[in-house]
C-alpha cells in the first residue's frame, strides 16, 4: 500500500489543527479526496473538535486571592524562629485570645452561653451532614474534647482550630479532639483526610495518627490515614515534623512523607519526583528482603534529580555503611559537599556536617 | 508611562479603576520576562499580575477536569498559586512558563484525582453546574443544557484524553507545548486528540448543529 492509499484517521485532529507538517497535510489531503471512510472520520472528529471548542472559561471566584494572601502570612509567620521568650509571648497573646473570642462566643451564639464552649471548636459543615458523636450536623455545631467528628461518603466538615486556624474534613474521615489550651490543640485523625491551614507559632497544633505524630510548624498540610493505619503527609506550605518514638523528621513544601504502624517515618520525597523513585522507595522504607531494598535503593539512587537529595540526606543516617556509602556517592554527584564537609564525616553521620550540608541542599528544595 | 514596568503600569491602572478592570486589561496579557523576575524578586504586584492573567484559566482547567466541582477546582487553583509563589525562583526562563505552570496544573489535577479516588467516584451524580455567562433566561437554559452535555461527555473521556482536549481548547497550546505538559510525545497528544475528539463527537452527535460554523459544515 503506498503513502496515498494508507488511511489518515490518525492524523485527522492534528491535520485540522495545522499541526502536520506541509507535505503530511498534502498526503492527508490527498488521500481524503479519494477515500470516503477517511471523509467520515475527518467529518466526525471535526464534529468533536468544534463542540470541544465551545468550552467556556470560567472565572475563578476572587476569595482564592485573599486566602493566597492569609496563607503567604502565615508561611512569613510560620518561617520565623522563635526564641522561648518570643514563644511564651506568643502563648501568652494565644490564650488571651482564644479566650476573648471564647468570651465572645458565649456572648453572642444564642444557645450556647456556657463556660465550656471555652474550650471547643466551631464546625461547619461544607457538605452532607457530618457527624459530632451522634449528633447529625445540618449547619455548624461545636467539638469539645473527647468529642469525635465523624463524615460519611457524602459528607465534608470544616473546623475552626481555636484562633490558629483551620482544617478540612474530607468524607469518609474521623477525627477526635484531645485538647486544646494556649500551650496546644491536639487531635486525633483515626482514619480519612484531613487539610490543615495555620498561622501560629511552630509546634501548636498537633495530629496524632496510627502510626507517627504530626507536629505543624506554620504551614499547610494534607494528612491522610489509609485503611492499614499508614499515613500520608503531603505538606503544600511550610514545614511539618512527623515525628515517631521522639525521632523527628521535618517534611518541607512540596515533599509527602509516609508513615506506617510499627513502621516508623518513612523517608520525605517531592511530589514531583518520578514515579520509579517514588515505589523503589516505599521499598527501601518499608519493605523486608535486604537485597530487594538494595536493588530498590539502584532505582532510587538512578532516578535522583538534584531536588531529590532531600530523599538522600534523610536516607544516609538509615542505611547500613555500604549502601550510605552508595548514596552518598550520588550525593556529591548531584551536589558537591561543602568545603566544611568531608565523607567520613558523613559517613560517621557527624551531626554538625550533616546540617551544614542539608543547609546547602536545602536552597535546592 | 512609556518605560515603566508593564505590571507597575497595569498595578497603577488597578489602583485607579478597581479590580475588574485589571481582570480585563489581563485577561489576555501574555506575561514577559520582566514580570516572572519580579515574580522572583518577590514583587508583590508582578504576583498578583500573574494570578489575574492566570487564575481563571487554572481554575477552569480543574472545574472542568473535575465535572464541575468547585471545591476541588477552587483548591487546585489556591494550591497551584501558593506553589508558584513559593517556588517561581526555581522556574528558569529558558523554559516557557506556561509549560511550567500548566504542567503544574495537570500534576495538581492528577494528585487531587487519586486523593479523591480513595473517598469518591467522580460520576455523573457529583455533577455540578458551571455558572453560565448572562443572557437571556430561554437562551441560558439551552445553552446550559448543550454545555452540561458537552462537559458530561468531557468528563466521561479517560483523564488522559480529558486533560488534552482541555489544555488544546482552553489554552490552545500547541501539540508540542502539550507533549511537554503532559510529558509524553507530539504523536502522543495528535493520538489522545484525535481519539477524544471521535469520542465527543459520537457522544454528542445530537448537537451536531450547535457551535461555532454549527450551522454549515466549511470545508
Amino acid at each position: 500500500m503506498n503513502m496515498f492509499k494508507k488511511h489518515v484517521t490518525h492524523e485527522i485532529s492534528a491535520f485540522l489543527h495545522g499541526e502536520l507538517s506541509d507535505d503530511m497535510a498534502r498526503t492527508v489531503k490527498m488521500h481524503l479526496a479519494e477515500c470516503g471512510a477517511c471523509r467520515n472520520a475527518l467529518e466526525e472528529i471535526r464534529l468533536g473538535e468544534r463542540l470541544a471548542s465551545t468550552l467556556r472559561q470560567v472565572e475563578a471566584p476572587e476569595s482564592i486571592w485573599r486566602e493566597i494572601h492569609t496563607a503567604a502570612e502565615t508561611q512569613k509567620r510560620g518561617a520565623q524562629k522563635w526564641s522561648w521568650p518570643d514563644r511564651l509571648l506568643a502563648a501568652a497573646f494565644s490564650f488571651a485570645a482564644v479566650m476573648a473570642f471564647s468570651l465572645f462566643l458565649a456572648s453572642y451564639v444564642p444557645g450556647r452561653p456556657d463556660a465550656g464552649d471555652a474550650a471547643s471548636w466551631e464546625v461547619a459543615s461544607v457538605r452532607g451532614t457530618p457527624q459530632i458523636g451522634n449528633l447529625r450536623l445540618h449547619d455548624t455545631g461545636r467539638l469539645r474534647p473527647g468529642d469525635s467528628l465523624e463524615t460519611n461518603a457524602h459528607s465534608e466538615a470544616k473546623v475552626q482550630i481555636a484562633d490558629i486556624g483551620h482544617l478540612t474534613l474530607d468524607p469518609n474521615s474521623r477525627i477526635r479532639l484531645i485538647s486544646t489550651n494556649s500551650d496546644q490543640h491536639r487531635i486525633a485523625l483515626d482514619r480519612g483526610r484531613m487539610t490543615a491551614t495555620t498561622w501560629a507559632p511552630p509546634r501548636l497544633f498537633v495530629v496524632d495518627t496510627p502510626s507517627a505524630t504530626a507536629v505543624d510548624l506554620g504551614c499547610i498540610y494534607s494528612c491522610e490515614v489509609q485503611k492499614d493505619g499508614s499515613t500520608l503527609l503531603h505538606v503544600t506550605l511550610g514545614l511539618v515534623a512527623l515525628d515517631f518514638h521522639g525521632r523527628e523528621t521535618v517534611v518541607p513544601a512540596g515533599a509527602f512523607c509516609r508513615t506506617r504502624p510499627g513502621g516508623g517515618v518513612g523517608t520525605p520525597y517531592f511530589e514531583d519526583s518520578t514515579e520509579p523513585l517514588q515505589t523503589a522507595l516505599n521499598y527501601v522504607d518499608f519493605g523486608g528482603n535486604e537485597s530487594e531494598r538494595a536493588r530498590q535503593l539502584d532505582i532510587v539512587l538512578r532516578e535522583a534529580r538534584p531536588r531529590d537529595t532531600l530523599t538522600l540526606w534523610h536516607l544516609l543516617p538509615r542505611l547500613r555503611e555500604r549502601l550510605r556509602s552508595q548514596v552518598l556517592d550520588r550525593m556529591v554527584a548531584l551536589a558537591p559537599m561543602p568545603q566544611t564537609v568531608t565523607r567520613s564525616g558523613i559517613m560517621s553521620l557527624d551531626a554538625d556536617m550533616m546540617d551544614s550540608w542539608k543547609s546547602e541542599l536545602e536552597k535546592s528544595w | 508611562m512609556e518605560g515603566i514596568p508593564i505590571n507597575r503600569r497595569l498595578s497603577a491602572e488597578f489602583d485607579n479603576v478597581g479590580a475588574m478592570k485589571l481582570c480585563a486589561v489581563t485577561s489576555d496579557f501574555p506575561i514577559d520576562d520582566r514580570t516572572i523576575e519580579a515574580c522572583q524578586r518577590g514583587d508583590s504586584e508582578g504576583f498578583r499580575l500573574l494570578f489575574e492573567v492566570y487564575k481563571d484559566r487554572v481554575y477552569s482547567i480543574a472545574l472542568y477536569y473535575f465535572n464541575g466541582d468547585e471545591a476541588s477546582a477552587h483548591d487546585v487553583t489556591q494550591q497551584i498559586f501558593l506553589k508558584l509563589l513559593t517556588h517561581i525562583r526555581q522556574f528558569e526562563s529558558r523554559s516557557e512558563f506556561s509549560t511550567w505552570l500548566y504542567r503544574m496544573v495537570v500534576n495538581a489535577c492528577l494528585d487531587r484525582k487519586r486523593a479523591l479516588r480513595r473517598f469518591l467516584s467522580l460520576d455523573n451524580s457529583h455533577a455540578h453546574e458551571i455558572p453560565a455567562a448572562r443572557k437571556s433566561m430561554e437562551e441560558k437554559v439551552i445553552q446550559n443544557e448543550r454545555e452540561a452535555s458537552i462537559r458530561l461527555a468531557i468528563s466521561g473521556l479517560k483523564p488522559k484524553l480529558r486533560m488534552a482536549i482541555l489544555l488544546k481548547h482552553f489554552e490552545e497550546l500547541s501539540y508540542d507545548e502539550i507533549a511537554v505538559v503532559l510529558g509524553c510525545s507530539k504523536g502522543t497528544v495528535a493520538s489522545r486528540l484525535n481519539r477524544g475528539h471521535q469520542i465527543l463527537a459520537r457522544k454528542l452527535v445530537h448537537l451536531r448543529g450547535y457551535g461555532p460554523g454549527g450551522g454549515g459544515w466549511e470545508e
